[in-house]
């Protein structure tokens, strides 16, 4: 069944058209890679998705209904969230204030929410920071509350932009864990990753944007013996 | 845990140290008026107790939202007419009146809200300065509801009456007094059940970062009405206060831009975002204030043989100092921001994990 679709989904700035005309759907259960050189428009599509800018033209469904026009808080609470590449710890806050934020989204009670803080602190190993200020913590410890932070609002899609980014290889396969554990648990999720063996690893499914447009989708294996997709990297390295 | 807790605002569960500590001070505050006549002493604990209230509350929309509203005295002055008008045209004792007054406050500050929310740092100052300001000259401008510029000048208060029993007269100081300190223990009670509820939860993480809270769930314009609501509500009260304890208001003392200011500074100069840091903020602003309107600063420095009194320098501070409070505050606000920039509080705490005083955890919230 089709968890998302977005359809037509065209985003200008200025006369800077960051996403033009991209529509591909998202089954149940599925881990989708969003691929595609710097500038490209992942963060923008992930925007215009989760309601941080209406799209211009296009419409996404999530779950069959249309999210156009839907605020962030809104559509977090309708079971769809991201996770900012650019993180955004609340800075002032413990971990575990800023994971409780997030599962105050699904209960009132802040015993429940500390609780349910905890579980997903654990989840990402970060138990031994829970009291830490988030703002004194490493950018590897940093995605890792992103990520806690974001499961505490018990998504059904999960959007992550470049957790892996920065982090060193250790950190790094810690987090690929993560997002299959986090499959089994049934939830679906869009990964946007420059490096591509991870993607490979963990995507069902890629999609590879570049210029804006959707140049190509299909299985890890077609997308990486697609010419184009090869060409649009190696023009980007050697821009 | 070391008594000094109390101050830094662990809340995760009181002390039993820091709770004896608490329930002394207060035993002596309500005890004060017991042993201190003066009415000039219980005069400066209601000025003590009344900047306390005003801090405490903008600190819940500025402190915990970090919205920096520089428009607080529109919500002070609703409180001090709503109370006035009510009393001086239909004779409503103020008991009721205040009630109006907070009403009109909360309805303003949805009003404002929803104006200044849609703006963001440096632009939602502004806005809650202009839209106060509009609050002002409006009041100023429709003299038949509220005097305009001459103000309201309170002819007798009524007894304050419980079914028939006076409970007060008003004659001395010491209702005042006990008033004042409820109220500010009222605002320092809502302050910490704030802290401890899903509302402080959000507003914090509003006030750390609007969009991650936005996309956690946070409705921001619900969460910030709500915050400046209860904020407003309890500013009108110390407004409504200071109209029945001075008898007198007029716009310019009661809703001028000059008072919105000093609201701010009583919060930023004792800590922002913390329980105790407006009562701090109070303690050194309300001392220091009366010395430069008394003049004793500049008596002190002649004393002290620094300038002499015959000097250029000496008439000049004499004569100036006292109305150079604006400039002091200034000087002062450049000092806490440069060297103490969570306050005076924050200072204290900082200080105190230095020299390793207190416990390390919680001394971060
Ligand atoms: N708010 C904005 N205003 C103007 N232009 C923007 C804005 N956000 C993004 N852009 C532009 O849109 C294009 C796509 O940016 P986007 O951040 O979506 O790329 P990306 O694929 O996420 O790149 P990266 O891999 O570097 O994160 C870029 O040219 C960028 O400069
Ligand atoms: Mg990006």
């Amino acid at each position: 069944m089709a968890i998302l679709e977005i359809k037509h989904v065209s985003k200008f700035f200025g006369g800077l058209a960051a996403n033009a005309d991209v529509s591909f759907t998202m089954t149940q259960g599925m881990i989708m890679g969003l691929i595609g050189p710097n500038g490209a428009g992942k963060t923008t599509l992930f925007n215009c998705i989760t309601g941080y800018y209406p799209p211009s033209k296009g419409e996404v469904l999530f779950k069959g209904k249309l999210m156009n026009g839907l605020e962030p808080d809104m559509v977090c609470k309708l079971g769809m969230a991201r996770t900012w590449q650019k993180v955004r710890p609340l800075a002032k806050m413990s971990v575990q204030d800023n994971v409780m934020v997030g599962a105050l989204c699904r209960t009132g009670s802040l015993k429940k929410a500390r609780e349910l803080a905890m579980e997903q602190i654990m989840v990402v190993k970060l138990e031994h920071k829970a009291d830490f200020p988030a703002g004194r913590l490493t950018i590897g410890e940093r995605k890792k509350l992103e990520v806690a932070r974001v499961l505490a609002t018990r998504p059904e899609l999960l959007l992550l932009d470049e957790v892996m980014g920065g982090l060193n290889p250790s950190e790094s396969e810690e987090i690929i864990q993560l997002i299959l554990d986090i499959k089994k648990q049934g939830i679906t999720q869009m990964v946007i990753e420059h490096d591509m063996k991870a993607i490979m690893r963990i995507s069902d499914r890629i999609v590879v944007l570049n210029s804006g447009e959707k140049l190509t989708e299909g299985s890890p294996q077609e997308v990486v013996n697609n010419p184009e997709v090869v060409k649009a990297y190696l023009g980007d390295f050697h821009a | 845990m070391k008594p000094l807790s109390l101050i830094t605002g662990n809340t995760r569960g009181f002390s039993i140290p820091s709770l004896i500590i608490g329930i002394v001070l207060l035993g002596a505050l309500f005890c004060f008026p017991s042993f201190v006549q003066s009415p000039y002493a219980l005069h400066m604990m209601i000025l003590l107790f009344l900047s306390t209230i005003m801090g405490e509350s903008w600190n819940i929309i500025g402190g915990y939202t970090g919205q920096y509203s520089v428009g607080h005295a529109a919500y002070y002055g609703a409180g001090a007419y709503g109370t006035l008008v009510l009393l001086q045209k239909w004779e409503i004792p103020p008991w009721y009146g205040m009630w109006a007054g907070m009403a009109v406050a909360v309805l303003l500050s949805l009003i404002i809200g929803s104006i200044c929310f849609r703006l963001r740092g440096p632009y939602f100052v502004l806005a809650s300065i202009a839209v106060a300001e509009i609050v002002r000259i409006t009041v100023l401008n429709t003299p038949a509801v509220t005097n305009g510029a001459e103000g309201i000048l309170l002819s007798d208060l009524p007894p304050f009456k419980i079914g028939g029993t006076v409970i007060t007269d008003f004659v001395s100081k010491v209702p005042f007094y006990y008033i004042s300190l409820l109220l500010a223990i009222f605002t320092i009670v809502v302050t910490w059940l704030l802290q401890n509820s899903k509302l402080g939860y959000y507003v914090q993480a509003i006030r750390e970062d609007q969009d991650a809270a936005h996309s956690l769930g946070i409705s921001l314009s619900l969460y910030k009405s709500i915050a400046l609501a209860i904020s407003a509500a309890l500013t009108s009260l110390a407004g409504s206060f200071y109209a029945i304890y001075i008898k007198f208001i007029d716009p310019s003392t009661v809703l001028s831009l000059d008072l919105s200011v000093q609201i701010v500074l009583i919060a930023i100069i004792g800590g922002i975002g913390t329980i105790y840091g407006p009562l701090i903020g109070a303690l050194v602003l309300v001392p220091l204030s009366e010395a430069l309107r008394s003049n004793v600063i500049a008596q002190g420095l002649i004393n002290c043989g620094v300038v002499r009194e015959d000097s250029g320098v000496g008439i000049f501070l004499k004569e100036h100092l006292a109305h150079a409070h604006v400039l002091i505050y200034g000087i002062l606000v450049v000092i806490v921001i440069l060297f103490m920039p969570d306050g005076v509080l924050g200072f204290v705490k900082k200080k105190s994990r230095d020299w390793g005083l207190g416990t390390g955890k919680g001394l971060d919230r």
